[in-house]
């Protein structure tokens, strides 16, 4: 039996997509339509989980393998292995702040560790205020002088007439495996890695012109 | 604060079931060790952090609890037997009592902040061959790391490698590579096939020989030695840290399990660091996680 973490939200629909293409029996929208979380297909059990709590199934060897973008894998410190890191999905971690905003005292973010890391790396110091969500609103309403949150489009800063001052990581979804499931199911592990690896690539060719 | 309840993350007392069981754990693991011709030998809970400071890396610096006691020098709790114990026996050892086989056990106090839940006093119980660098002494230790499995009623996996391969094949793009288990640019052109096999899984001793021969000679040794199915070579299993292990190194499960119950290897440098030079071998089981 093997057990897989599938991102519930942004990234839910493209990681089932690779493994379907993979050859996996994955949940349909059918089953997806129930409150259920957890589905059993063959000798496979997958499992729906908020994003940010894969790195932690996964660590800690409630699930086997799961899908996870980095920056929930570097918010948790997770240790797992990445061995495949998708083309979807791909997006920044920046810094915001309103345009004439005052010098960077207060970071309003989901993401404190990120947020500390980046302050290091940049010799920089100010208060970290974390937050559950809706970010942006802490530079709109002056609760913080900046902000560090994910963009994809950029679509919410423009709104929010925001602006983008610096880029703190570049982000893609990655395949992620337990270490120690990786060694006393080393066979099966390697032979889905194999299976999703060339699931990707037979994808991006397909995008080609 | 109020805190009638609650313990400080990580730590919780046994009560009377639980006692009794690590007891009975404890002393199964004691006789067993015995019988194999160790002795015990009893550790300090705390120390001065400064002579572990030069080979300390930063995270075993971030998992120690240190403070700075009343005579105003820096102490840590045990966090680590290993470089402990060759702190006591380094500067007593006498060529002519090599080799020494030790055991131990009792708590280490980690601070591992990324693993929610997980207890941060752990009970361990290890063993170390100290003063002899055989392959022999490797395999030794590994059958009778297995033989603990077994004796707790489970099947051991035990899984090894050599950490000088990783090391031979020189730039930390290598080791980031073997690590994440996918390859990166940096990684230079001359060791991208042997790293691509090592991440697919596909490499054997041979394809690591011209980087690492005496590593790839020891691992045959050992393979050879080694033949049931419970113990099993994965080349590519690489610690995120360089650390003070120098030659083999393993991790044990049990029952084909997610959680590893030991792990140990071969630190041929730790000792010389401590004044006198002597090659060992060793590994730690935390009890916890045994039944």
């Amino acid at each position: 039996m093997m057990r897989i973490a599938i991102p519930k939200g942004r990234l839910q629909e493209k990681a089932l997509a690779v493994f379907r293409a993979a050859g996996y029996d994955v949940p349909g929208e059918d089953d997806l339509a129930t409150r259920k979380l957890v589905f059993k297909r063959g000798d496979i059990e997958w499992i729906f989980v908020k994003d940010c709590d894969v790195p932690v199934y996964v660590e800690h060897g409630a699930a086997d393998v799961g899908v996870a973008g980095l920056d929930q894998i570097l918010e948790h410190d997770c240790g797992a292995y990445q061995p495949v890191e998708f083309d979807f999905g791909r997006c920044r971690m920046m810094l915001i702040a309103a345009p004439g905003a005052p010098p960077l005292t207060k970071i309003a973010t989901k993401y404190p560790r990120m947020a500390r890391q980046y302050l290091e790396s940049r010799g920089l110091r100010a208060e970290i205020v974390p937050l559950g969500g809706s970010v942006e609103l802490a530079a709109v309403l002056q609760l913080t002088t900046h902000v560090i949150d994910l963009v994809e489009t950029g679509e919410t800063v423009r709104v929010h007439k925001l602006e983008l001052q610096d880029e703190v990581a570049q982000i893609s979804p990655r395949l992620i495996v337990g270490k120690n499931v990786f060694h006393t199911e080393q066979k099966r592990i390697r032979e889905l890695i194999a299976r999703i690896e060339e699931a990707k690539n037979a994808s991006l060719q397909s995008q080609l012109p | 604060m109020a805190a009638k309840l609650r313990y400080p993350t990580g730590v919780r007392p046994l009560l009377i079931e639980e006692t009794a069981r690590r007891r009975r754990v404890e002393a199964r693991f004691v006789g067993a060790l015995e019988r194999a011709g160790f002795a015990e030998v009893v550790l300090p809970i705390i120390d001065y952090a400064d002579p572990y400071a030069p080979f300390a890396d930063r995270n075993s610096v971030r998992q120690s609890y240190r403070f700075v006691d009343r005579e105003g020098d820096l102490v840590g709790i045990r966090s680590d037997f290993t470089p402990m114990l060759a702190r006591a026996l380094a500067p007593s050892i006498s060529e002519d009592e090599l080799p020494l086989r030790i055991f131990y056990r009792g708590d280490v106090i980690r601070f591992e902040a990324s693993r929610l839940g997980a207890n941060r006093e752990l009970f361990q119980i290890g063993a170390e061959i100290v003063g002899d660098g055989s392959v022999e002494a490797d395999v030794e230790m590994l059958r009778l790391a297995a033989e603990l499995v077994r004796d707790s009623g489970a099947r051991p996996t035990i899984v090894y490698n050599d950490t000088s391969i990783v090391t031979s094949l020189g730039s930390s793009a290598v080791r980031a590579a073997l690590v994440a288990k996918r390859m990166n640019d940096s990684v230079p052109g001359d060791r991208r096939d042997v790293v691509g096999k090592l991440i697919g899984g596909a490499a054997t001793i041979d394809d690591v020989a011209p980087f690492a021969p005496d590593a790839a000679a020891r691992l045959r040794a050992i393979a050879g030695a080694l033949i049931d199915g419970d113990f099993v070579l994965h080349l590519d299993d690489v610690d995120e840290a360089v650390g003070y292990y120098t030659g083999i190194r393993f991790r044990v499960y049990a029952n084909g399990g997610r959680r590893k119950v030991a792990q140990g290897g071969r630190y041929d440098n730790l000792y010389a660091r401590f004044g006198t030079a002597a090659a060992a071998i060793g590994f730690t089981f935390t009890i916890d996680d045994l039944d």
